[in-house]
Parts: structure tokens; C-alpha cells; sequence
């Protein structure tokens, strides 16, 4: 075993598929010679060489849009978004080529790539460096859409994406770089793709979440636990395609719901999560489905105060519970 | 130099291409005007539903960078392509089948009817947002040099495609890596409705390939002979590690934009004008001057292409549609199940 952080789980992932299969390589923004601006690829250039770790341009269609190709003739790209707030000029690519390119050829043509999207707030980043962005994907049938919210998850998924045959995004929580670390295998792993876990057990309801929300959510557990209410909690770690069966035995149970997501509440997952729950759980139900999301402005403004009003946290979490169990 | 005003008759020696390459570029231009103007009709006679984006006028400059190609070199296509998808290999039964969006097409009825593609051919079926496909033809020739194996990738695109953003992008990262891949862009003068001269601020296309660091030459796009020695030079140098090319082919579509666009934001004088430059037709006078065919033959030939047609909409007229539930298919690998409504 190993104590590793969230960050240092993707370097490793990333050095030991490249040692592994010779297909796999690297392109993005300051990847290479400065090791990516949060040394994501640190140490990977020196390492693996210029042809397989390699500094682009400022092209993000063209990063995204070149691994396409790359790995429709026998590459394993993993592209590099270096904020998800600049994945905008890529989605052309994204969207009509690497989600669609298996449906429209018949199966003829695949794109096993892994865009690794850097995202999310908490950091102070403001407008344009704290974005996620990740409703847009969520609706591509298509694409896979990861969120891993632990260094394990984080090294799991990654060479489960890599590995696979379909076309990823991969969003990793820069506030989870080096917040949070744990005892990692040495030995080799993968976690598999559309399987949430259970990160705590409870009776009374079920909070689900994702990436930096996920630890949000147990922050709130633990303060619920000293009041007595007992909380599951769902980490969906796959967004797309989600876990039912995971997240719809534990409501059977609980016969509660709050989901919680960082980003804006309009549009996005937990709003798709919530119809399905009323759609398909309606006769186990005891109190509304609630979510507790960020706010329906631009995510996300500078000001701390600003930024804090927006985003969800463990008291929001709890107040919601609270309101939720009362009904 | 339209075929008409020809007075030196050429010789082998001063093309300096073989008889089998001349036979074979003239039979591929043949199947490819043949196939679009029975297409053209179909659509028009409501055989197929969409619609339908004809090539016919421009064939040269499809078929003269795609002859030769190699199966495993790349084509990143347009919708305007029939021409590249016939002689890469695809056949009248892939292509018909898919117009007619039937289960025995390469795309099992997803797509559209003009987007031809085979993986085994090395054809990228195309999807419709402009300069799509230029993007990733460019990762191919990035694939291809990191491979180390000497296959070339060739982007077709219209004048209207250099005006995005991703065709910059990729041709830009083109140029630093010295990838191996050849630009093809059609100058029909005309993106839709938008005439070229609202599409850019400079007289030839070919010149925006300084920019990114490699060569760009402007070439009568309705010359086969000049076309296909063009594109076999640049072609070459791609596979010799020598970097990309932009070949800018002056040529004209001589219908609208698609099947339902009447085009009459053009002065009919400017199409009368080009179909005197009739690629297809230059090409059989040169041939014939050449004493490489006679009127026989080439009927012989147009009778033997036209049955293969015909045979091709029996066979998609015959084929079925897919299942309703194909819908579910092909969205993922097999190990992503995909969530099936309730019947």
C-alpha cells in the first residue's frame, strides 16, 4: 500500500498504461516540458518522449478533434482539457465525431479516447477557471462520462477508460488534487464503468452526489449521525450511463431522496436523476426528491463571498435533510 | 483549355502517365458522373427520402488525390465526395444502399445518404458540421507519423471549410509536426449561396497555407492529368516525411448546393461557362486524341457501368430497412449497455 493523492492516482494511471501499451499517448497545453499546470504529466515527457507526450498548440478542437482520429486508426489518446471552462471550441469534436462516430458508420469506425477535463470551484478560480460543465456531455448518448471523487476511483477509472473502446470524459476536481489521499495497491486495478459506490451506509435517506459534493455529502452525514438521522450516501463516480440499481435500492430503503451537484441546478444531472427517481419510485417515496445544486447564475463568480453563496456545502446538505425528514 | 479548342494532340510521353493509369483515372471519372446524375434523378423522382448533394462537375478533384491511394491511407471526407468513397473502393451497393438508407449500408441506415464511408476501404463516413472531418484526418496523419508506418491521410474539403476555426487548428498543427497529409480544397466558387469572394479576403486559397509553414499551389481542378500528378507529388513527400500540402482545385458544382436548392443565386452564364470545362468530357477527348479510346468503347463502357448501377438500386430497392430497434445499437462497445424504453 501506498498513501497517494487524487492527483498523483492520475499521473500513475497515466505512467503505467503508457508503460503499458504502446498506443497510449498524451496531448494538451503545457503538458510536457512544465508537466501540466497542476503536474497532472509531471515527469511523463522526460519520461515517454516528445512523440507520446506532447505540447499542442492553443487548439482545443484540434486536441480533441486530432486524438479522434488518432484513435480511430489504433491510438489510445488521452487529450487533455486543461480547464473545463476552455473546452467550449472542442465540442464540435466531441459532439458530431467522438459521440457519434460508432452510430454513424454502422459500428465501423470507433474513438477509444479519454479527454481528461480539469474542473470544478472551491478554489478560488472565478469565472473562467472553476466550470464544469458536465450536463453538456450527460446528455451525448455516446460518450461515458466519469467523475471520480477518490484517488482509488480516480486511478481505477481512468485505466478503465483507457483500456475500454469508447470515447470518455473524464472529470477530475482540482480542489481534489491534494486535498484528499489514501493507502492505494500497489499491484494493478481498474474500477469498472457504471457502478456508483456506497461511501456510507444509513437507513433514513439517501443523499447522491458526485466529485467534491460527494465529500460535501459526508461532511453532512457525519453532522446528521450527532442528530440522529442516518444517511446513505451514493457516489455515482459514472455519470453517464448512472447506476440505477445502485442509487434506486438504496431509496427503496430509505424512501428519501437529496441529490447534490456543484454545478448550476437547471439542466443538469441530478435534474435528470430526480425525474427518473419520481418516474420509476414514485409508490416508495415518503417526502419529494430535493436537490441542493449551485445557483442558476454563471458558474462561478470570484468574490469569496460570492462564490461561497453559490456553491453547496455541508450545511446546505444537512438543512436540506432536515426539511426533507420533516415532511 | 476546354477539349474543343485542343489543336496540338498530346502524347503519352508528354503526360508521362502510364495507359493503365490514364484508362484507369477516365473509368473512375465515368462511374462517379454516371452514378451522381442517376442518384440526382432518383431523388428527384422521390426514390429516396433527405436529400442529395451532387458532385457532378467536380469529379476531377475527387478522383484524381484518391487514385492511387493505398487501402490503409485515410480519407477524411465532406458530403460532397462520391467521387473520393467510388474510387477508394466502395461499391455501387454500399453506396446505393445507403442512399437508401437500407440495412445493407456500411451506416445500416443512421446517417444520411451522402455520407459514404468503410472502414476496411479507409474512408471516414463524414458527419455534416464543416471542416469536420479536416480535424480528423489531421489526428489520422498524427497517428500515422507517431506509428512510424509511411500511410498518408487525405482531407477533402470546399473554400467555404478554411473559414473555420478547427480547419485552422488542424492545419496549423499540421505544419509544426510535418504531418503526412495532403488538403484538398474544392474552389467551386460558391459555399451554399455565399460567393467566394465573401468567403475570404484573399484571391486564392492555396495562400492561406503559408501561414502554417507549407506549400499551397491553386491547380485547374477539372484537368484530371493536372489534378492527379499534383496530388501523386504531394503524396509522396507526405509519405517521405516531407509534411503537408494544400492543394486549392478551381473547379464548379453545376447544380445547388443540394437536390432542393434550385441555385439560382448563380448568373446562368457563369455554369455554361464551366461545363464547356467539363472534367469528365476533357478527360475522353484526351483519351481519345491519345488513341487510348474510341466512341465504341467508350459506349462499351457506359453500358456495362449503367447495368452495374441499375443492379446496385435492385439491390437496395430489394435490401430491407433495419429493424426499428438498430435505433438501440452501436451507440457504445458492447460492454456499455444501452437503457431500452418500455414497449
Amino acid at each position: 500500500m501506498k498513501t497517494t493523492t487524487y492527483i498523483e492516482a492520475i499521473t500513475e494511471a497515466m505512467a503505467e498504461e503508457m508503460a503499458r501499451d504502446e498506443r497510449v499517448f498524451l496531448i494538451g497545453e503545457d503538458i510536457g516540458l512544465y508537466g501540466g499546470v497542476f503536474k497532472a504529466t509531471k515527469g511523463l515527457q522526460e519520461r515517454f518522449g516528445v512523440d507520446r507526450v506532447i505540447d499542442s498548440p492553443i487548439s482545443e478542437a484540434y486536441i480533441v478533434g486530432g486524438s479522434v482520429g488518432a484513435a480511430m486508426v489504433g491510438m489510445r489518446p488521452i487529450p487533455e482539457i486543461q480547464f473545463a471552462d476552455f473546452i467550449t471550441p472542442s465540442m464540435d469534436q466531441i459532439i458530431q465525431q467522438a459521440a457519434k462516430i460508432r452510430y454513424r458508420t454502422g459500428g465501423q469506425w470507433t474513438c477509444p479516447m479519454t479527454v481528461r477535463v480539469c474542473c470544478g470551484g472551491d478554489v478560488g478560480g472565478g469565472l473562467y477557471h472553476s466550470q464544469i460543465n458536465e450536463q453538456w456531455f450527460f446528455s451525448q448518448p455516446g460518450l461515458v462520462v466519469l467523475f471520480p471523487s477518490t484517488p482509488y476511483d480516480a486511478k481505477g477509472l481512468l485505466k478503465s477508460a483507457v483500456r475500454g473502446e469508447d470515447p470518455v470524459i473524464y472529470f477530475e476536481h482540482k480542489r481534489l488534487y491534494r486535498s484528499i489521499k489514501e493507502d492505494l495497491p500497489e499491484e494493478d486495478f481498474t474500477v469498472p464503468i457504471g457502478k456508483a459506490a456506497v461511501r456510507r451506509e444509513g437507513k433514513d435517506i439517501t443523499i447522491v452526489a458526485y466529485g467534491l459534493m460527494a465529500h460535501r455529502s459526508i461532511d453532512a452525514a457525519k453532522a446528521l449521525e450527532n442528530e440522529g438521522i442516518s444517511a446513505e450516501i451514493i457516489d455515482m463516480r459514472t455519470l453517464l450511463p448512472w447506476d440505477r440499481e445502485t442509487i434506486y435500492e438504496s431509496i427503496k430503503k430509505t424512501s428519501r431522496a437529496v441529490l447534490v451537484q456543484e454545478n448550476t441546478k437547471t439542466g443538469g444531472v441530478m435534474a435528470e436523476v430526480s425525474a427518473s427517481i419520481t418516474e420509476d419510485l414514485f409508490d416508495y417515496l415518503d417526502a419529494p426528491v430535493t436537490r441542493v445544486c449551485g445557483l442558476d447564475v454563471p458558474m462561478l463568480p470570484f468574490a469569496p463571498p460570492l462564490e461561497h453563496f453559490f456553491l453547496p456545502n455541508a450545511d446546505k446538505i444537512v438543512k436540506a435533510v432536515k426539511k426533507v425528514m420533516e415532511y | 483549355m476546354a477539349a474543343n479548342q485542343t489543336v496540338n494532340k498530346p502524347s503519352l510521353k508528354q503526360i508521362s502517365l502510364s495507359e493503365e493509369t490514364l484508362m484507369g483515372l477516365y473509368t473512375s471519372l465515368l462511374r462517379v458522373r454516371l452514378l451522381d446524375e442517376r442518384l440526382r434523378k432518383l431523388f428527384r423522382q422521390g426514390r429516396f427520402a433527405g436529400t442529395y448533394f451532387s458532385a457532378v462537375g467536380q469529379e476531377a478533384t475527387t478522383v484524381g488525390p484518391t487514385y492511387g491511394l493505398r487501402d490503409e491511407d485515410i480519407i477524411g471526407p465532406s458530403h460532397r465526395e462520391i467521387g473520393a468513397a467510388v474510387t477508394k473502393g466502395l461499391t455501387f451497393n454500399e453506396i446505393i444502399a445507403q442512399v437508401f438508407a437500407r440495412s445493407t449500408s456500411p451506416d445500416k441506415g443512421k446517417s444520411h445518404p451522402c455520407h459514404y464511408g468503410s472502414r476496411p476501404k479507409g474512408v471516414i463516413h463524414p458527419a455534416s458540421t464543416v471542416a469536420g472531418q479536416t480535424v480528423v484526418a489531421t489526428g489520422c496523419a498524427m497517428a500515422f507519423k507517431i506509428q512510424k508506418k509511411d500511410n498518408v491521410a487525405v482531407a477533402f474539403f470546399g473554400e467555404g471549410a478554411t473559414s473555420r476555426g478547427g480547419w485552422h487548428e488542424a492545419l496549423n498543427y499540421a505544419g509544426v509536426h510535418k504531418l503526412p497529409i495532403i488538403y484538398i480544397c474544392q474552389n467551386n466558387m460558391w459555399a451554399e449561396s455565399v460567393p467566394s469572394t465573401l468567403q475570404a479576403g484573399i484571391d486564392r486559397f492555396a495562400d492561406r497555407a503559408k501561414a502554417y509553414g507549407f506549400p499551397g499551389v491553386t491547380i485547374d481542378g477539372n484537368d484530371i492529368v493536372e489534378v492527379y500528378k499534383t496530388a501523386s507529388e504531394a503524396i509522396a513527400r507526405a509519405r517521405a516525411g516531407q509534411g503537408p500540402t494544400l492543394i486549392e482545385c478551381l473547379t464548379y458544382r453545376w447544380y445547388g448546393h443540394s437536390e432542393i436548392d434550385p441555385a439560382n443565386y448563380r448568373r446562368p452564364e457563369e455554369l455554361e461557362e464551366w461545363k464547356k470545362k467539363d472534367p469528365v468530357v476533357r478527360a475522353e477527348q484526351l483519351m481519345i486524341d491519345l488513341g487510348l479510346l474510341t466512341n465504341e468503347k467508350r459506349e462499351a463502357m457506359v453500358e456495362q457501368i449503367t447495368a452495374e448501377i441499375e443492379d446496385a438500386i435492385k439491390f437496395a430497392e430489394a435490401s430491407k430497412y433495419s429493424e426499428p430497434e438498430e435505433a438501440y445499437l452501436d451507440v457504445y462497445s458492447e460492454k456499455i449497455p444501452v437503457r431500452r424504453e418500455e414497449s
